[in-house]
């Protein structure tokens, strides 16, 4: 193989990181420090995540089965538009929210780092299915290859149980992150249903 | 195969398509050595859904891999439970009742019609045309219902087991089916208005990515793929299992093997399997739905391999048995694997547009190939 | 088209060992036992009496790994099953310029078996990540591996220990 075309094939410069960081077994904690911003105005900040909160831009990160209930979630009858957060777009660039929708091995796992890395601060997580939870069903002893739980890669806002969850569980999942962000359960301009 | 020997006398350079592309249908890379806006050498990267499926498969009993048969190929879940259990029968010589069998039947079409309706979404989608998809999901959604409804689950389902099915359907999931049957057949027509006869449509998919049935048998290829090429290769009419020889349905073919072709025929293929929906609804047989299966059953030394049709082509299982109950090998043969080996050839000196097109024409499912 | 029985003739001048087996059961109708430089022209005369690859495999059995191909033919009911234990220093000759479907598959028993295929035009891993090549996983550890006539059909115990190539247990 030509040296040249060997160097395209290692994009993923993060391959060592992700294999520490799988490795050690335990969460992902960012630094502390890099996640405070240097001016902190209260009214401003809260403000403005009431904004992001009710508009979402999810990536279309589809690794396996869940992928295919993300979508359905985008369809017609479960229509996630309703809560602000359709607009699936491919690049990380242009997303403020990673849903990790499946399994994810050890060839993923640098490309992952990467394109988290990739996704401009500020940015949230939501591990979908159990296969992103914690392995799942491929958490077994003679697991050589699938990362158990992405949350040793990157760090999660929110998890998601199901193998896979229907799209109302991901629903679900959208509205907690919201509330994570704006500290109430239902954002303007949502009310609470009619009793 | 040529690969990784840059062309020195032309001016080309690597282009990086994956692992997260929207068109790649999950995570499958493919690695171009282009000229501006043409394709020198694509090279498939694969392995980014590599789920050990194989090796579980030899380290618990042939029981307990049950589900994860449905996790292989998601779309076609119903079609991997099948040719599994048709598997452990065959060695252990279990026969599932009839009613079972029909039941199996009109499940797995269905869900081969919920397989191809979502190819049919997202191959569109590929396009640029976005509404056909609303459409199609929206008519998946109903399958996914009347499904759920037997099974209990959505996607992955576990539905069948060895000597039978888990449970035994109702008047209602006939009478559902055939509400079904009646709404989708009310809808090719649409379909035919809005894709088929577009215009814009016919020029994208016409005369791109031509196999050839040469091609397709070095390659290995099976499915629509094959079909769309003229030989009308299907497991459920020349390798007959379950009760397909006693239904009748055409196997429709294209001719010239292009990308139009593939979508005709999937589109057809979805006719047929409401007709062998239909006739096995009015001739499903009374009885129990399940046999008694000793609850430890040993596999008999030696090895044996089942295929069924998937939605993509031609699955089989081999196995290989020591005679515990626990499978000393298990080859999972999935259909898109050898399908997918044959883009390098087909898409050489093409717009990186058309290979958009061939991608989706092949309809991948990654975790499949990568098991 | 060729009938079955000038196949099977075509197949013992190889020669190769051939089974009829009872489709019924076992899922497939031939069961051809050959040794590891018969590999090619197996393939060859598949490709000629119009077969397609459905997949080449390797199974973890004591004295050798057997590699194990399977075909089938789109105009009538035929699956051939061809299986070969590997040389003495662990390599099979690639049938890849034969059937160009067998380039992956072959690089797939690679990943999980390490199974060298001589002659192969770009033996890089395809499954696993590059760094992890030699990780073989699919190799079955110390008492695991069972002799290759723990696994044969009972009818056919015998063929295991005749085999033409006693090649011994590679290391892992």
């Amino acid at each position: 193989m030509g040296e040249e075309k060997k160097s395209v094939l290692r994009v993923h410069s993060y391959a060592e990181l992700a294999h520490r960081r799988e490795e050690s077994g335990g969460l992902y904690q960012p630094d502390a420090a890099e996640e405070q911003p240097i001016i902190r105005l209260d009214l401003v900040e809260n403000i403005l995540n009431l904004c992001r909160a009710n508009s979402l831009w999810p990536m279309t990160f589809g690794l396996a089965c869940c992928a295919i209930e993300m979508m359905c979630l985008g369809m017609a009858r479960f229509d996630m538009s309703r809560y602000g957060a359709e607009v699936f777009r491919p690049s990380p660039r242009q997303c403020d929210l990673m849903i990790v929708a499946g399994t994810v091995n050890r060839k993923m796992a640098p490309a992952l780092i990467t394109l988290y890395e990739q996704m401009a601060a500020p940015k949230w997580v939501i591990a979908m299915g159990n296969c992103a939870i914690s392995g799942g069903p491929f958490a077994v002893r003679e697991n050589y290859n699938v990362v158990e739980g992405v949350d040793r890669l990157i760090p999660v806002d929110v998890h998601v149980p199901g193998c896979p969850p229907r799209p109302e569980g991901l629903l679900e999942g959208i509205l907690k992150l919201q509330e994570k962000m704006t500290g109430t359960r239902y954002p303007f301009p949502q009310f609470k249903p009619p009793r | 195969m040529t690969l990784g020997t840059k062309n020195q006398d032309r001016h080309s350079f690597y282009l990086n398509m994956g692992p997260q592309h929207p068109s790649t249908h999950g995570v499958l890379r493919v690695l171009l050595e282009m000229e501006g806006e043409y394709i020198l050498e694509p090279e498939p990267v694969i392995g980014y859904g590599h789920r050990m499926q194989e090796k579980i498969g030899e380290s618990l009993t042939w029981n307990a891999f049950m589900p994860n048969t449905a996790r292989i190929d998601y779309l076609s879940a119903l079609m991997y439970n099948h040719g599994y259990v048709g598997l452990i029968e065959r060695m252990t010589g279990i026969e599932a009742p009839r009613r079972a069998e029909y039941i199996r039947v009109i499940t797995s079409e269905l869900n081969r019609i919920a397989s191809h309706l979502l190819w049919l979404g997202a191959f569109l989608l590929d396009l640029g045309a976005f509404t056909p998809i609303m459409y199609t999901f929206d008519d998946r959604e109903q399958i996914l219902d009347i499904l759920e409804d037997v099974t209990g689950s959505r996607l992955t389902y576990c539905y069948y087991r060895v000597g039978g099915v888990s449970r035994d359907v109702d008047g209602t999931f006939v009478e559902g089916t055939r509400a079904f049957i009646r709404r989708l057949r009310s809808r090719f027509p649409m379909y035919d208005d809005l894709v088929t006869n577009n215009i814009i449509f016919i020029k994208r998919v016409k005369d791109i990515a031509q196999f050839t049935p040469d091609m397709a048998m070095r390659y290995g290829a099976t499915g629509p793929i094959l079909r769309s090429t003229g030989i009308g290769y299907d497991i459920r009419r020349n390798e007959p299992y379950s009760v397909y020889p006693e239904f009748d349905f055409d196997i429709p073919v294209g001719t010239t093997g292009d990308c139009m072709d593939v979508y005709l025929v999937r589109v057809r293929e979805m006719e047929q399997s409401l007709r062998i929906i239909e006739q096995a609804l009015d001739s499903l047989p009374e009885g129990p739905c399940m046999t008694k299966v000793p609850r430890r059953l040993k596999l008999p030394q030696g090895d044996a391999s089942f295929s069924v049709e998937a939605a993509r082509g031609e699955l089989s299982y081999y196995l290989v048995s020591d005679g515990s109950d626990v499978p000393y090998r298990l080859k999972i043969r999935p259909p898109s694997f050898s399908n997918l080996s044959l883009l390098p050839e087909l898409c050489r000196n093409m717009l990186l547009s058309d290979l958009v097109m061939a991608l989706g024409a092949l309809d991948l499912v990654i975790p499949e190939i990568d098991r | 088209m060729t009938t079955p029985n000038k196949l099977i003739n075509d197949l013992r001048n190889l020669p190769a060992t051939v089974h009829e087996v009872d489709y019924r059961q076992w899922g497939y109708h031939l069961d051809v036992l050959l040794e590891a430089g018969r590999v090619r022209g197996f393939a060859g005369m598949l490709r000629a009496h119009r077969f397609y690859l459905v997949f080449v495999s390797a199974v973890h059995t004591a004295p050798a790994i057997e590699i194990i191909y399977q075909f089938a033919c789109y105009s009538r009911q035929c699956r051939i099953l061809g299986r070969a234990a590997v040389t003495d220093n662990g390599t099979m000759p690639t049938i890849s310029d034969i059937y160009d479907g067998a380039n992956w598959h072959e690089r797939e028993t690679r990943d999980m078996f390490g199974v060298l295929f001589t002659g192969h035009p770009y033996l890089e891993p395809l499954l696993l990540p590059e760094e992890e090549a030699d990780r073989k996983p699919l190799l079955k550890n110390g008492s695991a591996v069972k002799a290759a006539d723990r696994i044969r059909r009972p009818n056919q115990a015998g063929i295991g220990t005749a085999e033409p190539h006693q090649g011994q247990e590679r290391d892992q």
